[in-house]
């Protein structure tokens, strides 16, 4: 019941999402791009999170991808969209190399990796002026689609929906059990055969590959990528504050959080601007104090007390 | 041999909590691991299934050379073990968790570790099953740990303090399940425990630590008897 229930809102959903472009205008669109965006990358770090994990990478290896992307149409002469699939690529990749060094680190030793990570792949793309076009930056000619805004938002639906699916992946098979009981205690994960290291691997693997991908679509709807834009600490603040207002350790949870913060910044911008983010901050504040497992738990006790069941 | 270690060593910067022990264990055979607190029986535990390395000294599974292998594989090739202080997996239900060795240690697909999970509930008297952990009685805790290791299938199995916090009837019931598992399975089991009653009807054989080291072996009905023995737990007032 309860399980016919949540697929019935999911293809709701979905088919709105799908539909949007043929009701709406240009402007509910950019939104809903904005915040497709976002829910996908609170998607991928929620992913790693279930591992135990808490990464400040996100934007690190988003900005990797866009750079991949938009300098593989510009050197590499790649078709935007190979250019897309070359970011996740070459972020997967990224990811498994540094992966070999950095997954053996914990807690916050991992996590204060992770964000220096973002900083040096900023660095070195500043720095390489004749590549990547330094600070200032680098255009390429035309966006995907020709910037047709019905297309560029069903791209980004499309990578939201690859996040989904590697969410739903990583919920319904092996790789739930693995990075739960990684995440658990990991001394009696060992001793159930789990090979620690190697599903961690995967998981941030997958997830920086995901992150690429979304980089790489990001700058291909675009047109352009400089430093500032694509680093930005956006890309790991919102995500990271959208999966704990929705809830931890689920798909749905970052969904839920990303339809919020995104509406209620988005209205914010218009009657207040920058002002925003001192909301943002204070509802963050505001659910780690009051409700640590987020709106998800709140969503759920409140459907267990209206059927009347307590278990 | 089951499973067998040779002057197995480890110190702990100048603390040797594992002095030179060799010992084995035979298939069906429950070997009861004894003696005071800090004599090595966790870290003698925690040495032989992978959980720490060792400084010194050799570690064989029916002949081969382990010494080195990591925790997960030992768990593949027939070794497991429950822990002193159990944790279930949150976010797991109760079968969930015991399924993890099944996946993991056998390789078995989701639908088949499943299957053998709920035949191990069945087995092990664990009933609703799609329960979340947080509500389970320190039996039912303590069955969920034996189902967990057994998802393993394992061929040599450590019980680290098992029977802690169970009442009579709730031991008397694990000791039979354990000498069940020792007989239909084959298992070669090594307890720890601090209840005599429970050594002495529960194993064939045990191994008496203090300060890391073997200092008795054999029946408890003899090992009980052994002058250093009552030492070592009186601390010489006797």
């Amino acid at each position: 019941m309860k399980r016919n229930m949540s697929k019935l809102f999911s293809l709701i959903f979905g088919i709105l999402a799908v539909a949007l472009p043929f009701f709406a205008g240009d402007y509910p669109l950019q939104v809903g791009r904005n915040i497709m965006m976002y829910m996908a990358l609170a998607i991928t770090w929620d992913m790693l999170l279930r591992s135990g994990q808490v990464s400040f990478g996100i934007a690190g290896l988003f900005g990797l991808g866009a750079y991949a992307s938009i300098l593989g149409v510009i050197h590499g002469g790649m078709p935007s969209w190979v250019s897309i699939v070359f970011a996740a690529i070459f972020a997967g990749l990224v990811a498994f190399i540094i992966g070999f060094l950095i997954l053996r680190l914990r807690a916050m030793y991992f996590s204060i990796v992770t964000l220096a990570l973002g900083e040096i792949f900023r660095i070195i793309v500043q720095n390489l002026h004749e590549f990547t076009g330094g600070p200032e930056g680098i255009v390429m000619q035309g966006v995907i689609f020709g910037g047709n805004a019905n297309r560029l938002y069903w791209l980004t639906l499309a990578g939201l929906g690859i996040a989904l699916g590697g969410s739903y992946w990583f919920e319904n098979s092996k790789v739930h059990f693995a990075l739960t009981a990684i995440r658990n205690n990991e001394i009696s994960a060992q001793s159930s055969g789990v090979n620690i290291f190697r599903w961690l691997l995967l998981a941030f693997v997958v997830t920086s590959a995901i992150q690429g991908l979304l980089g790489g679509i990001f700058v291909q709807s675009y047109g352009f990528a400089t430093p500032d834009t694509v680093f930005t600490t956006d890309f790991m603040l919102l995500p990271i504050a959208m999966a704990l207002l929705g809830g931890i350790y689920s798909t749905t949870g970052p969904i839920f959080g990303a339809l919020l913060l995104g509406i209620v910044s988005e209205w914010l911008k218009l009657k207040i601007p920058y002002g925003h983010l001192v909301v943002y901050g204070i509802m963050i504040i505001i659910v780690i104090l009051f409700m640590p497992r987020g709106l998800r738990q709140l969503l759920r006790q409140g459907l267990k007390t209206t059927n009347g069941r307590s278990a | 041999m089951k499973l067998a270690t040779k002057n197995l060593t480890k110190r702990f910067l100048g603390l040797v909590a594992v002095n030179n022990v060799s010992f084995s264990m035979e298939e069906g055979e429950i070997l009861g691991i004894i003696g005071p607190n800090g004599a090595g029986k966790t870290t003698f535990i925690n040495l032989v299934s992978g959980i720490i390395m060792p400084s010194d000294g050799k570690i064989e599974f029916k002949g081969k050379d382990i010494t080195s292998m990591p925790a997960h594989e030992r768990a593949r090739l027939g070794i497991a073990r429950t822990y002193q202080l159990i944790h279930p997996l949150e976010n797991l239900t109760l079968i969930q968790n015991i399924m993890v060795g099944s996946i993991f240690a056998r390789g078995h697909n989701l639908k088949e570790a499943r299957k053998r999970a709920e035949e191990l509930c069945s087995e092990l008297g664990l009933q609703n099953v799609e329960r979340d952990t947080s509500h389970l009685t320190i039996l039912e805790i303590k069955k969920m740990e034996i189902a967990r290791a057994l998802a393993n299938e394992p061929e040599v199995l450590f019980l680290d303090e098992l029977m802690a916090g169970l009442n009579a009837d709730e031991t008397k019931e694990l000791i039979a399940m354990v000498q069940k598992l020792a007989k239909e399975r084959k298992v070669a089991i090594g307890v720890v425990e601090h209840v005599m009653g429970v050594i002495r009807e529960l194993t064939h054989r045990v191994i008496v630590m203090e300060a890391g080291e073997i200092i008795a072996e054999g029946k408890y009905e003899d090992v009980s008897k052994d002058p250093r023995v009552i030492e070592a737990y009186l601390g010489g007032a006797a």
